[in-house]
């Protein structure tokens, strides 16, 4: 369990500012945020690796704001393994470990026993990732700071790693602290999500909770919300209020801070497209065309012109293919009220 | 074409002013060599006085090398790795012994340890004696090479990735630990060839030597006694030997790291 209070740091001329951050015994946190929000900052003064200019780190229950390294009961994966290159992956792995049997445990919980015997030299970069992870967890740490630990993979191992390394978590009950700057990665391994912007978090909640709810419109943007809108709030009917945004007003379900509301966000998954205009329950439909469609994979990202105003949706490469959507197709575009977040 | 024949003008010249300072650093030391190398092998095996001298020379090298490796890592390490107030007034006192005449610095250390100082008196009240004595040979040699093996060090350290040391630490080191069992190993090479540069320096030290200890004589002291005694053919010997006795480490030692290159 971690509880960082009011978390001060400076690192020449940036600085972290005041994070509160709780992470609870055995979830999995991923902090999120661009490059230079001040990820690895947060993750080294966690560690201890740099000192705190104000505020506390506390872990399972102990103080440990003024704590060496050692002496916190961490341990850390950086994005580039930091093998150690004088010495082979088994020397690697049972570096930090109390005994052999913790290294050989280590190793084959990370599926590294094979690798033990080679030169960390001749290990691809997936491997090499998979050794550090062995390396962290054979020291037995219960808490475990990973700084993107899949950025130097390719897609497929990204997706194997990511599978090995929940699994684990899951199995050890680690209490996990992951920071990355990929939405997706944070979307399929958090338990628990916080924003991290120009040193600051703007939002920490359940996964579940702060993907559909972004605070605010930075948030929404750097959890990867495709549709954010500027704009203000003109009408209210009964449980419903109009935002206007360019040439679109918006229908999103009213709330107490709906009438302050500056930026209106609507998740790409939550649109749907149809040749047709259709009868629905939808309260936002519009006639937009096609501007793009990209595939990545199970899904395609359709680009679309709503008289002036971008929006983005994201469909299943099979719906895509059924609809045959082409550039500079009419199509029509909906999404409900429930699917505007206003803040 | 202008352009290319711009390029082989270009390469020629640097070739041409290369190869003139690399004859003027060559030429004496070789013909030195060539002209009393044999006799300086064979005065090695008959000459008991030359014998001791070269020991001494290459003895008390080590032993300042050895020294200066044991407080000196620890100024690289925070050189390297640390930013601190006066670390200017650190890099300055480091450049002293590379700026100043080495008679210079064998009279500041000769004020130093002689008995009317208060270090030299305190030492000689424990019955140690720096002046004219193997001590002061090594202190002399140590203040002249210090700085080489410092600076080495420095920047094997600095090459290492501080990261490596973090990770290290998240894995349960002490600071110490993960310095003796990452940075070092890392930076070893580096410190090493830094450490055969400053036995070399030390071995070929004159200078403060003779101030602060003439007697015993190291090679470098014999060979100027003898040419001042009895001219540049008795000298000539004693100087091939030192050449080639502070030489060949540094030759073996590029030839070691050429080897291990990629």
């Amino acid at each position: 369990m971690i509880r960082i209070r009011a978390l001060l740091a400076r690192a020449g001329e940036f600085a972290l500012r005041y994070v509160s951050l709780d992470v609870e015994q055995g979830e999995y946190a991923v902090v999120l945020g661009a490059a230079g929000a001040g990820k690895t900052t947060l993750l080294e003064t966690i560690a201890g690796i740099r000192r705190s200019d104000g505020g506390t780190i506390a872990i399972d229950g102990r103080d440990v704001t003024y704590d060496p390294p050692e002496r916190r009961g961490i341990a850390m994966v950086y994005q580039h393994d930091y093998l150690f290159p004088h010495l082979d992956a088994a020397a690697n792995v049972a570096y930090g470990a109390s005994s052999r049997d913790d290294a050989r445990g280590a190793a084959e919980a990370a599926g590294v026993s094979h690798l033990l015997g080679r030169d960390v030299r001749s290990l691809s970069g997936g491997e090499r990732q998979l050794v550090a992870l062995a390396r962290a967890l054979a020291t037995g740490a219960k808490v475990l700071l990973l700084d993107e630990p899949f950025a130097a993979l390719d897609p497929p191992r990204r997706a194997g790693m990511r599978r090995t390394l929940r699994e684990i978590q899951r199995r050890e009950q680690l209490t996990v602290v992951h920071v990355t700057h990929d939405v997706a990665e944070a979307a399929l391994l958090a338990d628990r999500v916080a924003v991290l912007d120009a040193g600051a978090l703007l939002q920490t909640g359940l996964a579940t909770d702060v993907f559909a709810r972004p605070v605010s419109a930075r948030a929404a943007e750097l959890l990867g919300a495709e549709n954010v809108f500027a704009g203000t709030v003109v009408g209210r009917a009964d449980d419903v209020v109009e935002f206007r945004t360019g040439t679109l007003v918006l229908h999103a379900v009213a709330d107490e801070s709906a009438s302050a509301a500056t930026h209106a966000v609507v998740h790409a998954g939550e649109i749907v497209i149809a040749r047709e205009a259709m009868r629905s329950s939808a309260r936002n439909a519009v006639v937009a065309r096609v501007v793009a469609v990209t595939s990545n994979g199970a899904l395609a990202r359709v680009e679309l012109d709503a008289s002036g105003t971008p929006l983005v949706a994201s469909i299943t490469a099979s719906s895509a293919r059924e609809l045959a959507l082409r550039v500079g197709d009419q199509v029509h575009a909906s999404w409900k009220a429930t699917a505007v977040r206003l803040c | 074409m202008p352009e290319r024949r711009r390029a082989w003008s270009l390469s020629i010249g640097a070739a041409l002013a290369a190869s003139l300072l690399l004859l003027f650093l060559a030429v004496p030391t070789g013909s030195l060599v060539v002209s009393g190398g044999a006799a300086g092998i064979a005065g090695l095996a008959r000459d008991r006085e030359l014998r001791r001298a070269i020991a001494l020379s290459a003895g008390a090298a080590a032993i300042a090398t050895l020294l200066v490796a044991l407080l000196g890592t620890p100024l690289a390490w925070l050189l390297a790795r640390r930013r601190f107030h006066g670390r200017a007034l650190v890099e300055a006192v480091l450049d002293l012994p590379l700026l100043i005449p080495h008679p210079v610095a064998g009279i500041a250390l000769l004020l130093l340890f002689s008995r009317d100082s208060a270090l030299g008196g305190a030492l000689l009240a424990l019955g140690l004696r720096v002046v004219g004595t193997p001590g002061g040979i090594v202190a002399a040699m140590a203040f002249v090479a210090a700085p080489l093996f410092v600076s080495a060090a420095r920047e094997a350290i600095a090459r290492v990735d501080v990261r490596y040391e973090h990770v290290a630490r998240t894995l349960g080191d002490t600071g110490w630990r993960a310095f003796r069992r990452v940075t070092l190993p890392l930076a070893a090479r580096g410190m090493l060839a830094g450490a055969v540069v400053t036995w070399a320096r030390a071995v070929s030290e004159f200078g403060a030597i003779v101030i602060l200890a003439y007697h015993p004589r190291v090679a470098s002291v014999l060979a100027y006694d003898r040419f001042t005694s009895f001219g540049i053919g008795e000298a000539l010997p004693v100087a091939a030997a030192l050449v080639v006795v502070a030489f060949v480490p540094l030759a073996l030692l590029r030839a070691l790291r050429m080897e291990r290159a990629p």
